[in-house]
């Protein structure tokens, strides 16, 4: 990553061109018989990455399967949030996808961080808070409540405790 | 139920059962998320006629060992023959869309194709459509959204294979050359009419025209016993498979 655009095929002829300005069609320089989508790139001033463990220098094991690394890549700064810090990561650690201390800003061991989603081998969903905040964000009243009640104001560990205890308890 | 066909009939089921017959044998076939009807017809066809295709069924927890990632260069790269779509809205000159109903700055709806189905229905070979319906409500002489187009330019390289639609009324196709929709068949029980008051644009009908053949037993059994004992052993949707596909009890 950290490229200035990417072209893909596809969306030719489609109304998306008419509500993003960061897609056009262009001419392929290779095969000027060809034309396709190319999209400028998305650099992030900062992305928050949140890992099963990491070390003091920033490695970790991040979610797998997810495209968390390619985004840590083309953003210019990266915090990495960790449910544990431990003495070492190295590329060979199993149990998540590596991503190097090259590619990260900062470490925040904050336990329980993903809530409501959850983390494999850490907790479940809290499926019960998820639906909490699906339906206040049905409209802008009742998100504001949601807001004021778990957010706004509220430190890390005064949301865990509104939330109940229920999530700190490793799910097996 | 289905009108037109045998009352033990489900629309779930005619519809996996006809886009069953089309997939062509070693062709490889994907389907995206929460893709129930599509995940049983390539079952099917697995089971049937089609004994060598390649699946790629997201949703199941056994008979994909892909990502969504995988699909995505599968197909940029013109490897993918056959990917199923559903869509809110189909109109006159072949567009879909599968992203918003209403005023796009104020919609009524808000759905979720906004961007891949704007990327597969140009990079794999072969596209089935399908809707549990068939309306005015559906057929539309303009989308309101735009989410992806069969006519393009020929700039555009893509597949000249026409867009497949089956719906619980016909089997129609959209041909990029003449940029028309066709009715291939028609089930049982419907007449060229039924076609025409709920389809909201123009569409050839051939004089006469085929009648669908209806699901056979045979069919409708493999799909009740085989597929479904295989989609509730493989984690692909089994709570689906155990409540749609049943043996009807007489």
């Amino acid at each position: 990553m950290g490229v200035p655009y990417i072209p893909v095929r596809g969306l030719a002829g489609t109304d998306v061109f008419e509500r993003r300005d960061d897609m056009i069609m262009a001419k392929n320089p290779f095969d000027t018989d060809e034309v396709t989508v190319v999209a400028v790139a998305q650099n992030p001033d900062v992305a928050i990455l949140h890992a099963r463990k990491a070390d003091k220098d920033g490695n970790a094991l991040l979610r797998r399967h997810g495209e968390d690394v390619m985004i840590a890549q083309a953003s210019k700064r990266v915090i990495i949030t960790a449910e544990e810090i431990v003495d070492r990561i190295t590329p060979d650690e199993i149990g998540g996808e590596y991503i190097s201390a090259i590619n990260v800003t900062a470490v925040v061991h904050a336990p329980c961080g993903a809530h409501p989603t959850g983390v494999d081998g850490y907790y479940d969903m809290d499926l019960e808070h998820i639906d909490t905040y699906i339906t206040a964000s049905t409209d802008d009243a009742s998100f504001r409540s949601y807001l004021e009640r778990y957010v706004i104001g509220k430190t890390e560990a005064e949301y865990q405790r509104l939330v109940t205890a229920r999530v700190l308890e490793p799910a097996r | 139920m289905t009108k037109g066909f045998s009352p033990t009939c489900s629309t779930e089921e005619l519809l996996i059962v006809l886009m069953s017959r089309d997939i062509r044998d070693w062709e490889t076939c994907a389907c995206g998320a929460l893709s129930m009807i599509p995940a049983a017809s390539m079952l099917l066809a697995e089971a049937t006629t089609a004994p060598h295709i390649e699946t790629i069924i997201l949703g199941s927890d056994e008979l994909s060992g892909n990502l969504g990632k995988d699909i995505h260069f599968l197909t940029q790269r013109g490897k993918l023959d056959l990917f199923y779509h559903s869509a809110v809205q189909f109109d006159a000159e072949g567009n879909f869309n599968l992203h918003v109903l209403g005023d796009p700055n104020a919609p009524t709806r808000r759905l979720p194709g906004g961007y891949g189905s704007g990327l597969m229905s140009y990079t794999a070979k072969r596209i089935f459509f399908f809707r549990t319906e068939h309306s005015t409500r559906t057929f539309v002489p303009k989308v309101d959204f735009v989410s992806g187009a069969s006519v393009t330019p020929p700039e555009v390289k893509r597949s000249p294979e026409p867009f497949r639609l089956y719906t619980t009324m016909a089997i129609m196709s959209f041909d990029r050359q003449t940029a028309h929709y066709s009715v291939e068949s028609i089930h049982e029980g419907f007449a060229a009419d039924d076609v025409r008051e709920n389809t909201g644009f123009d569409v050839n009908i051939p004089e006469p025209c085929p009648v669908t053949p209806p699901p056979s037993e045979e069919e409708l059994h493999t799909l009740r016993t085989e597929v479904r004992e295989r989609m509730i052993s493989t984690g692909t949707y089994p709570e689906w498979a155990e409540r749609v596909l049943q043996v009807q009890l007489d």
